[in-house]
């Protein structure tokens, strides 16, 4: 009789599932999602790199200056993601000294090329 | 009538993951049953080995897809111990939260997965809607629905905020009035019962004879969970109890699940509304001493055990993984002996198999000395002299 009685109720309840792409769920602040760097902020220190799980974070030649705790710095490197094998586990924000590299409150989203990088 | 031998597997439209089941039959009743696992191996204890404790976590949440947490605390807990770390309170129940909303979605799962075997789709459904709303507190707190990362040596990655507190307390009364309500069903729903009592019967005794874990166990009448027995993380600072049954069949165990659905959104609650302040984590030494221990856990399908050693570098030196199911499937062969064959869907996922957890053991032969993969069938099943000539590599 309980499962009678909830299948009447769910007539008058309102559809669980949701009419996407025209609706989507809300994605919460503290979702992992793509990785994006700031490169004002990058220090080049390669710890991101280091720490990658998936080793897919490559340090590239970036050379730039950098202001770092009030002194500006020379920096010759910065770190290429590589989009497609990265597992977001969030490992490269965590470890960030000045929180340049982290990872986007959006849904990473799907393609066809398997050689996007994010610098 | 002649015994006849049902092969089932690896690969087959009915089964989620590659196993080879082959049952020998006499009609419709399985006289026994041999089991090949392994066809999923993917060398992740050996990959651990080449990792440092940071990079290793990540690797290990992935030896499952639900019971993700367990594995990465199991390991963490571990190398914690061999460290001589103590983490801080907060830290231990955010690990404790996320550990039962684990519970909480891999019961959820279950009863859907058992409810869709034996035909029952609208509580699969109900059970995997019901199931979001964990999911979504999940996701909250750690950033993902599935590999949830919150776990590093020494402490967790990110600290529950009040906001996120609120929302997950709010969701609560909800989820316990459907689970209240799967209580009730589970006892009374005719269809559950007509397909779930007297199948797969065990006794206590053989039980600990098989040496089944979790709720496969605690439905024969053993009396016997880690959180309790050897307690860790914050399990001794709460008020629960273990469930268990004395039913032995799949209805027993469809009880003991749902009774410890109950029971994990009670730790939530309890965990939610008194945990401590301060802060999430310790800082950890690079390296690790010498060592070696046995990390104990209770995953939501049973006892999950890590074996590390540790050498004094920032590595393991060796991680041997037995997953709760490796330990069932014994007790599935001797279930099924005696069934008819149309039960066998419902015994097997009476134990919530998941096989590519399982896939990591190695047996030598001894004859050959050849590698093979792992059997798990126990008494009923295996028989070394049937399997000679069996093998292909």
């Amino acid at each position: 009789m309980s499962v009678l009685r909830e299948m009447i109720g769910n007539f008058f309840s309102r559809p669980v599932t949701i009419r996407y792409p025209w609706i989507k769920v809300p994605i919460p602040d503290t979702f992992r999602g793509r990785v994006a760097n700031t490169d004002e902020l990058c220090i080049g220190c390669s710890k991101c790199s280091l720490v990658c799980p998936a080793q897919v974070i490559t340090m590239i030649d970036g050379p730039r200056d950098v202001v770092f705790k009030g002194k500006t710095l020379a920096r010759k490197k910065r770190p290429q993601v590589d989009l497609y094998k990265c597992i977001r586990c969030g490992l490269c924000e965590r470890h960030c000294p000045t929180g340049s590299i982290h990872l986007e409150h959006v849904h990473a989203g799907t393609g066809t090329d398997r050689d996007v990088r994010v610098t | 009538m002649p015994e006849v031998v049902v092969p089932i597997g690896p690969h087959h439209p009915a089964l989620k993951e590659p196993v080879n089941f082959r049952v020998i039959a006499d009609g419709e009743k399985i006289v026994r049953l041999e089991l090949d696992l392994s066809y999923n191996h993917r060398g992740i204890e050996k990959a651990a080995e080449q990792r440092n404790f940071i990079r290793v976590l990540p690797l290990l949440e992935r030896v499952c897809g639900i019971c993700s947490h367990s594995h990465a605390t199991a390991f963490a807990k571990g190398v914690e111990e061999i460290m001589g770390l103590e983490i801080p309170p907060r830290a231990r129940y955010i690990r404790t939260i996320i550990a039962e909303l684990e519970r909480m979605h891999s019961h959820l799962l279950w009863l859907g997965v058992a409810a869709h075997e034996i035909g029952f789709n609208t509580l699969f459904m109900w059970s995997w809607r019901d199931r979001e709303a964990v999911q979504d507190t999940l996701e909250e707190m750690s950033g993902n629905r599935v590999h949830y990362g919150m776990n590093e040596i020494g402490g967790v990655r990110r600290d529950l905020t009040p906001a996120q507190i609120k929302t997950a307390l709010a969701r609560l009364p909800d989820l316990e009035d459907r689970i209240q309500k799967y209580v009730g069903m589970v006892n009374s729903e005719e269809t559950m019962l007509i397909r779930f009592r007297g199948v797969g019967k065990m006794s206590r005794e053989e039980a600990l004879k098989y040496g089944a874990v979790g709720p496969t166990a605690r439905a024969s009448g053993v009396d016997y969970d880690v959180r309790r027995d050897d307690p860790y993380l914050a399990y001794d600072e709460i008020p629960w109890k273990v469930i268990t049954d004395n039913h032995g069949d799949v209805y027993g165990r469809t009880r003991v699940r749902v009774g410890e659905l109950w029971e994990s959104t009670q730790i939530v609650r309890f965990c939610l509304e008194n945990i401590p302040a301060g802060p999430v984590r310790v800082e950890a030494p690079k390296n690790a001493p010498e060592g070696e221990i046995l990390s104990r856990y209770e995953a939501p399908r049973g006892e999950l055990a890590h074996y590390i050693r540790t050498n004094g570098t920032d590595k393991v030196e060796r991680i041997d993984i037995r997953s709760p199911t490796l330990a069932n499937w014994t007790s599935v062969a001797m279930c099924l002996t005696g069934q008819n064959l149309a039960d066998i869907p419902v015994i097997v996922a009476a134990i919530d198999p998941c096989l590519s957890c399982t896939c990591r053991m190695v047996v030598v032969h001894r004859r050959g000395g050849r590698a093979v993969p792992g059997t798990a069938a126990g008494e009923s099943g295996h028989d070394p002299k049937s399997r000679q000539d069996g093998w292909r590599p």
